[in-house]
């Protein structure tokens, strides 16, 4: 029993290889098609994330929350149970009673689908994102690829929001944010790459392994910072919330949408800036490894701390201008960014 | 602090950064902060003594009734016309220096303080109630007069100082 709760804690690889082994053989002793029984386990993983997802946002929402009420000296929510904590949920049954509202004028085939092409474009990043050790529903050869293509994904659903809802704030919302992410991209890219270059690899389990016990991040300093810096302007949050900038654009691309499409547009935001976190803790913060602990509490706290570092950034920096914020990008990130990976491609080749 | 312009490129990115790096410290040390939240039903602030709740009519201890002489100067200072006096009449018909009726509308007061400074008296008060809200709008209209309000604490030792001194001269 207690070597069944090491291995259910510490080599989840060998008793997920072990069960998945033992699936397969029964089920093919019976003459079934083992396609249905991947696709059982496919569906298996996407309900695990799902229930993720979920449970992630309500707990950063009120994280995010409390902490933006502790730097302004505030109490934050602390009425719907203990410290608050059971608020989302109450907001949740609030907005899942609310009225859903499509303008007239609206297109009402893409208002309905935008927020969910921006959910899926999320929840499609599960697939790669190491919780642990073999706890990754498909570990792909090109998963960092996988991650800056699907990751940019979210820019359509927005798009597609701000345009569908046929209001001028939503438009300009959603044409910023597509900027934006484009923009972004670019150094995100230029900075992943130089970890790409120091593990050898594309795979998120291959460079978790690679990592040293300290994590990338006392090699890649620089590339630490622009990345969070990057990730934090893709997921449209911190001193960069210029689609959504409520003192100019009312509410940016999500101004027409109420009640639950509203709802799926926070949850999206939210499980984005988990998974900026998440990401950022593998490729610089060693991931799941760490001495000790199981390896997904480690790959929890180390995802929280990113997130906590990003919501601390996004309650002390007021916002960009829009031109300074293009400016950022393109003169001071991607000039550094590619001098990150110069220096870190010359140092791979002499060391 | 700002990156002053002699300082040349580079010395303003080191202390543009710099800058950065304080606001964090600030955030973070407020995080560690004791919240000023009051818990408002549960807790309350102590009200200033010279805080402008609902205007009473406070009876004085020494005279047993109010103070007012429904002199009517409050009447007509009132700039909402929130405040109606009816007067008593004695046996002959005669309106005697005596309210029968001191109306005062909740709500179209504003709060001015006018009626309190005006009267001659120190008939009225502005108190300390402000959870003053009704289900219609009658109960904003209330007679003082008849309410028979008794001042405690500080605001009546504070009221009490402003006229003891002016009544031994009757």
């Amino acid at each position: 029993m207690g070597h069944f709760l090491y291995d259910l804690f510490y080599r989840t690889d060998v008793l997920l290889d072990a069960w998945r082994t033992a699936a397969h053989q029964s089920w093919a002793m019976r003459g079934w098609p083992v396609v249905i029984l991947d696709v059982l386990f496919q569906l298996g993983w996407a309900a695990a994330a799902a229930v993720f997802l979920a449970v992630n946002a309500l707990f950063i929402i009120w994280f995010e929350r409390k902490l933006a009420a502790r730097i302004q000296i505030r109490r934050g929510p602390n009425r719907v149970g203990p410290w608050g904590i059971l608020q989302t949920l109450a907001d949740t049954g609030k907005m899942l009673i609310k009225e859903d509202i499509i303008p007239d004028a609206a297109d009402r085939g893409v208002f309905k689908a935008a927020p969910l092409m921006v959910l899926a474009s999320t929840f499609l990043l599960f697939v790669v994102l190491p919780f642990g050790r073999g706890l990754v529903p498909a570990d792909l050869n090109v998963g960092l690829l996988y991650f800056l293509a699907i990751g940019g994904l979210s820019v359509i659903g927005i798009l597609a929001g701000g345009w569908a809802s046929n209001n001028k704030y939503s438009l300009m919302g959603g044409m910023r944010s597509a900027a934006q992410i484009v923009s972004y991209e670019v150094p995100a890219v230029l900075t992943v790459l130089s970890i790409a270059l120091l593990a050898g690899s594309l795979k998120l389990g291959d460079i978790v392994r690679a990592q040293p016990a300290f994590g990338y991040i006392l090699l890649q300093p620089v590339g630490f910072l622009l990345f969070l810096t990057a990730s934090n302007a893709e997921i449209n949050r911190g001193p960069f919330d210029l689609p959504e900038s409520d003192s100019e654009l009312v509410s940016g691309f999500v101004t027409e949408y109420s009640a639950m499409r509203f709802a799926i547009f926070f949850l999206a935001e939210y499980t984005n800036l988990f998974l900026a976190g998440a990401f950022a803790a593998t490729l610089f913060l060693g991931g799941w490894r760490g001495p000790l602990l199981p390896p997904v509490a480690w790959f929890l706290i180390k995802s929280y701390f990113v997130v906590f570092l990003l919501i601390w950034i996004r309650w002390t920096f007021p916002r960009l201008r829009v031109d300074h914020l293009m400016a950022f990008s393109w003169k001071v990130l991607l000039p550094l960014a590619l001098a990150n990976l110069f220096i870190t491609a010359v140092l791979v080749k002499v060391l | 602090m700002y990156a002053p312009l002699e300082r040349g490129p580079i010395g303003r990115v080191l202390s543009g950064i710099a800058s950065l790096g304080k606001g964090l410290w600030i955030t973070l040390a407020y995080m560690f902060r004791k919240p000023i939240t009051v818990q408002y039903p549960e807790q309350r602030v102590v009200l200033p003594l010279r805080f402008r709740g609902r205007l009473v009519m406070p009876v004085d201890p020494e005279k047993g009734t109010n103070r007012c002489t429904a002199c009517m100067r409050c009447v007509n200072i009132c700039p909402n016309h929130s405040i109606d006096i009816e007067k008593q009449t004695g046996p002959d018909g005669a309106p005697l220096p005596k309210p029968a009726k001191y109306l005062y509308n909740l709500g179209t007061c504003m709060f001015c303080n006018l009626c309190v400074e005006v009267c001659p008296f120190f008939a009225l008060v502005m108190s300390d109630e402000h959870e003053l809200a009704t289900t219609d709008r009658g109960g904003f209209v209330r007679d003082l007069a008849a309410e028979k309000y008794r001042l405690t604490g500080k605001k009546a030792s504070w009221w009490q100082r402003k006229f003891r001194g002016s009544d031994s001269g009757e």
